[in-house]
């Protein structure tokens, strides 16, 4: 059983209509996550990988930080960026003749996500291009719709003629107006990409939801984000190394939401002292998500890593737990019917759970709920 | 959809109450004070039973926990002062109030046996009451005049019943409000009424007895007594268990004893037996995630 949840919206998010860019940071760190061996002061080119991490600048290593990811202390390298952008060696692209290309060029230029959701759709039917944003204070995916919607277009055309298919649809939330009004002045132009409009609701931009509402099979259907077609066109078209990220911030706690085109590895501490004006004194940071995210404790702790989608602040709610009422509120509101109750209660995390959040969201005893639920779920 | 803490639940619980409570001072006092057959101070009988609850409630919270706690108590001070019948003695019905208020609360806690306090409290009220005054549900006007009500008019609440819980009008209203929250247990008034009509229904074409069909009491106790999210299941299939056993319960001591009374009585013991299905389950440990 998979239900959609209308959740309530945070107004004031929509009036962000640009995105602003912060690409020149003094510092940037870069999660170790292996024993890569490395020397103070040594020079860092741009889009060297550390693993899976990439310098998204250039600069000498000054030390390193512990940082936060997923609730884990690691080391960083901590980069002085000294704004020379000096890259190692550009990449050529070959011009790309299959879907097995594809996956290997994607692969080479790190965005290796992306090239695994292709890799594991065997026989590709149907073609569906999201610019659904799960978070309610997220708006990322739409912002890469209606701003580079030409780039989007025509990286699409370029994947049906890859994948040997007749069409594709884009969708879009329904209360987006702006990027329906912006694709559909074009789209008359690309005859195999149609639009669709779906209800503003809670998980939708999920692929499973996305197949149930569509009513097709999701093994036959490939599904790719506005946000991850965009990465394709940069090296398909340019050649680019992924190094830069799209992050909304948002919340009440602050004067403007906005949404920034950032390097991967900047302090979240520098961005925010950057761009937000806080209206008060007394807030709660959440990333990539109040729902299905992350309560952050330290701010300094925390960097933009790539797969970092927002930043919501929120004004402090000091709600303390109280005792459980038994409204079952939390077993009626999962999309895959947990016993979340039973669950938190007797400590037993839940293997089909979906980490979607809701029943941390609908608690009015305010237990913190997902935290068991969640706690080893796939 | 609208997500709510523990406290504007309880807040949305009491603001729904007030309409009740207003026909209850309107029905139990002003009509009767027309007739000039009690004075100013009694029209507001209604009232007055739930701020002695209220003050029984905080006294005992500042006794035990040394401060007020705002939780679903005072929902329930309210609900037993709404479903009082109205001939209730004061002294009788504070003495009682306490003492049935403090064992809930103490069985609660020691024995950590969970049933229905509303319900418990009600029926030691009545029990107390009757054996010091003629059990009898009706007010002044009811027991003096002879009216012949329509259907619209039981409809709105001129039935026999609690002092501000005979309005069936206001109670599907309620139900109607109710049902769009996520944390109201709505499917429980719906088998629990559709249970008890089919069972009297049978009654009634056996032995054409039509003076229990219409229950208000039954409506109000189903959609607010019942649906208390702390002793009603939550699970579906639970629920449903719950409410047929009420429904026929309830329908069998109205066939056979007081009609007012059975919903109160079915509820108390169904949410009684519930204590069994929790103790079962401290024995039975299941593994959700292998």
């Amino acid at each position: 059983m998979l239900q959609l949840i209308k959740l309530e919206n945070n107004n004031h998010i929509f009036l962000v209509n640009h995105i602003n860019e912060y690409l020149n940071p003094l510092y940037i760190y870069i999660p170790i996550f292996d024993k890569t061996t490395f020397k103070m002061k040594d020079y860092v080119y741009k889009n060297t990988l550390f693993g899976d991490e990439v310098a998204s600048v250039s600069g000498n290593i000054l030390g390193s930080k512990k940082i936060i990811v997923n609730k884990k202390h690691i080391p960083a390298l901590k980069i002085k960026n000294d704004f020379k952008e000096n890259n190692i060696s550009k990449k050529r692209v070959k011009k790309i003749n299959s879907k097995e290309e594809l996956i290997e060029l994607l692969n080479n230029f790190n965005l290796k996500d992306i090239a695994n959701i292709i890799l594991s759709k065997q026989n590709i039917k149907n073609f569906i291009v999201s610019s659904i944003d799960e978070e309610i204070y997220a708006i990322n995916e739409f912002i890469i719709l209606s701003n580079y919607y030409n780039e989007i277009l025509d990286t699409i055309e370029y994947l049906l003629k890859l994948f040997s298919l007749d069409k594709s649809l884009i969708l879009t939330k329904n209360t987006n107006s702006k990027s329906i009004k912006n694709v559909k002045s074009i789209i008359g132009t690309y005859p195999k990409i149609n639009i669709s409009l779906v209800p503003d609701k809670y998980l939708i931009s999920r692929d499973e939801f996305i197949c149930k509402y569509l009513n097709i099979s999701l093994d036959e259907t490939l599904i790719l984000k506005t946000s991850e077609i965009y990465k394709i066109y940069k090296v398909l078209l340019k050649a680019k190394m992924n190094t830069e990220t799209i992050i909304t911030i948002s919340g009440d706690a602050i004067e403007k939401s906005l949404v920034i085109n950032t390097k991967i590895g900047v302090s979240l501490k520098e961005l925010l002292d950057e761009f937000i004006k806080f209206i008060c004194d007394d807030y709660e940071v959440y990333v990539n998500g109040y729902l299905s995210g992350i309560k952050i404790e330290n701010i300094d702790e925390v960097i933009i890593t790539k797969n970092t989608s927002s930043i919501v602040i929120n004004k402090s709610k000091k709600e303390e737990e109280s005792s459980c009422i038994n409204c079952g509120a939390c077993k009626k509101i999962c999309p895959v019917n947990i016993n979340v109750k039973y669950c938190y209660f007797n400590k037993l995390s839940h293997k089909n759970c979906i980490k979607c959040g809701l029943c941390n969201y609908v608690c009015p005893a305010r237990l913190k709920l997902k935290e068991i639920v969640m706690s080893d779920a796939k | 959809m609208k997500v709510k803490n523990t406290k504007s639940l309880i807040i949305q619980n009491i603001l729904i109450f007030i309409p009740f409570l207003l026909y209850g001072i309107y029905k139990n006092g002003f009509l009767i004070y027309e007739k000039g057959l009690i004075n100013l101070v009694s029209v507001f009988k209604p009232f007055f039973l739930i701020i002695i609850g209220i003050i029984i409630k905080i006294g005992i919270d500042i006794l035990m926990y040394k401060k007020i706690k705002i939780d679903y108590n005072f929902v329930y001070v309210f609900l037993v002062g709404m479903i009082m019948p109205y001939n209730i003695n004061y002294l009788i019905y504070i003495i009682t109030f306490l003492i049935s208020y403090f064992l809930a609360l103490l069985a609660e806690k020691k024995l950590k046996l969970e049933f229905n306090k509303v319900c418990f409290i009600y029926l030691i009220i009545i029990l107390i009451n009757s054996l010091f005054n003629s059990f009898n549900y009706q007010n002044i006007l009811e027991s003096n005049y002879n009216y012949s009500f329509t259907f619209l008019d039981l409809l709105m609440g001129r039935n026999i019943g609690g002092v501000s819980s005979t309005s069936i009008f206001f109670s599907l209203i309620s139900y109607v409000y109710l049902t769009y929250s996520i944390y109201y247990k709505k499917d429980i008034p719906f088998i629990i009424n559709l249970t008890y009509l089919l069972i009297i229904f049978i009654y009634f074409f056996i032995t054409h007895d039509n003076t229990i069909l219409l229950n208000s009491e039954l409506i109000f106790a189903s959609i607010f007594v019942a649906t208390l999210p702390e002793y009603s299941p939550y699970k579906v299939i639970n629920q449903i268990i719950y409410s047929i056993l009420i429904g026929l319960i309830a329908s069998f001591i109205s066939i056979f004893f007081n009609s007012i009374i059975s919903i109160y009585i079915a509820i108390f013991l169904v949410s009684l037996l519930m204590n069994i299905k929790n103790i079962k389950l401290k024995f039975k440990k299941e593994v959700v995630n292998k």
